[in-house]
């Protein structure tokens, strides 16, 4: 098992895929975050030394959990698209194995992912949060647990990943699949109040939960599941995206 | 015991039997090859054989077991299905790399299987930029990792220059004759296999129609080509498609 988790691991850091997603992740996080930065004392902006400015930049390093969505599809889909599965069946014909694999170095990948978008937000809001003349409230501000619920959070979008990559398997459906409900499904329904009660039992609503800081941008406050609650729902659908990626794949075809 | 048994597989696809009770054996120390016209179900047996494909009936067999309950499959069997089985971003070296992961070898083999194969200076290239013929030979290095003691290749000619083939041609050869591998080689031409093999196994319409050496087979005076076009063309029923995958 350890053999093929490296194989796995060894297949993601052998193509351009990972540095990219990890360069477009810092690259999106770094926009959101300016963003807010360079609005912070203008009209409609929070103040940089305010609570709700704090509340604002600290989560923002969740929002690079879509790359690890994109990084856990691609590690299922590529080996169909370059049919590459032969030769991994060939190798390991007992199936399950490789499937656990996938999932276990997805998630180290994600953990490395959410690791450093995560930290290098964390360094960059703190940075502006001290030039802004505000305060570091590590604690009151619950910073740990929105860091560490964010970095969480990568690890099971990954996961969820090669759930999403098993059962489509055809790399460009499956992709756009993913960042339409990353993009346009979950939005809706986690932010619009009529259908929250829907909203918060998905991945993005429990993501939302474990960065949550209050902060009301217009829509009033969300109502979100209890972090307990949310890391459980979260890790439900990594374990239900794993059994999905088994189902599939034990015993298919292969042609 | 046979190296490999394939024992009366069959195999539908969508209704259309791609292989029909489908028998033959292989011994170690001998190059088969596995011949038919296109369509004839030489992939999809050698697919059940190697456990990728489920067969609705029959079983393959290496030294009386399955493939998928061999303990150690790569270093008893190497298989090559298709040379395009190939991340084209990822290096030839690191693609082997990663199946010596998966295999439990050291990384070192993966050189000095590139160099058995003769593109040890190609290693470090994506395999993009790698002609037809190079990727042939980096799928058998493949195969030869685990230094195994079956060798499966499907079409291995395709995309070979006749150097290449030459080369092949000797490769089997030495494996076969001189270190007792049994060697199953399928192929639509001829040509190939004709000064290299020696038994032949015949399939046509997913339908065993001929097992034996090549000897006898053309010992008549016969062609291997016109033997083939008689066993092969004997129904005009239709041929069958979407066998091959």
């Amino acid at each position: 098992m350890t053999a093929l988790v490296r194989s796995e691991l060894r297949k993601v850091f052998t193509t351009r895929l990972w540095w990219i997603m990890l360069l477009a992740a810092l690259a999106w996080v770094g926009l959101s975050l300016g963003l807010i930065i360079v609005s912070a004392g203008m009209e409609g902006g929070f103040a940089a030394d305010s609570a709700e400015y704090a509340g604002a930049v600290w989560p923002m390093g969740a929002s690079g959990t879509l790359f690890a969505l994109v990084v856990g599809i691609v590690v299922v889909t590529s080996e169909y698209q370059h049919r590459t599965v032969n030769t991994t069946f060939l190798v390991s014909p007992r199936r399950l194995p490789v499937v656990l694999a996938k999932a276990v170095a997805a998630a180290l990948v994600g953990l490395l992912f959410g690791a450093v978008v995560v930290g290098l937000s964390a360094v960059v809001a703190g940075a502006s949060i001290l030039a802004g003349g505000g305060e570091l409230n590590l604690v009151d501000n619950q910073v740990p647990r929105v860091l560490l619920g964010s970095v969480a959070a990568h690890v099971a979008y990954t996961v969820i990943g090669v759930g999403v990559g098993a059962l489509i398997r055809h790399q460009v459906a499956a992709l756009v699949v993913g960042i339409l409900w990353v993009f346009m499904l979950e939005p809706i329904l986690v932010v619009v109040p009529q259908l929250q009660d829907v909203g918060r039992w998905l991945p993005g609503g429990a993501v939302s939960a474990l960065y949550d800081t209050g902060v009301d941008y217009g829509m009033g406050a969300m109502e979100l599941l209890p972090v307990w609650g949310a890391s459980m729902v979260l890790a439900g659908y990594a374990a239900v995206a794993i059994a999905l990626a088994a189902a599939t794949t034990l015993r298919r075809d292969v042609a | 015991m046979s190296a490999i048994e394939v024992r009366n597989i069959s195999k539908a696809f969508r209704g259309h039997r791609a292989v029909d009770g489908v028998s033959f054996t292989v011994e170690p120390g001998t190059v088969t090859g596995f011949l038919g016209p296109n369509g004839a179900g030489k992939t999809t047996t050698l697919r059940c054989l190697l456990g990728l494909v489920r067969p609705d009936r029959g079983e393959g067999l290496f030294g009386g077991r399955p493939y998928a309950s061999l303990p150690a499959p790569a270093s008893e069997v190497g298989a090559v299905l298709e040379a395009n089985n190939l991340h084209p971003g990822r290096s030839g070296r690191n693609h082997l790399r990663t199946l010596c992961d998966a295999e439990g070898l050291p990384l070192s083999r993966a050189d000095e299987v590139l160099d058995e194969v003769g593109i040890a200076e190609a290693g470090g290239k994506r395999v993009a930029g790698y002609s037809m013929g190079m990727r042939q030979r980096l799928s058998l290095a493949g195969a030869l990792l685990g230094d195994p003691r079956v060798l499966i290749l499907d079409e291995p000619a395709n995309g070979l220059d006749p150097r290449g083939i030459d080369w092949l041609r000797r490769f089997l050869d030495y494996q076969a004759h001189e270190r007792g591998v049994a060697v199953l080689v399928s192929s639509h031409v001829l040509a190939e296999v004709e000064q290299t093999v020696d038994n032949v196994v015949i399939i046509a319409r997913g339908r065993l129609v001929h097992q034996g050496t090549l000897s006898e087979l053309t010992g008549g005076g016969e062609s291997l080509h016109e033997a083939f076009l008689r066993l092969t063309d004997q129904e005009n029923s239709e041929q069958p498609v979407g066998g091959s995958r």
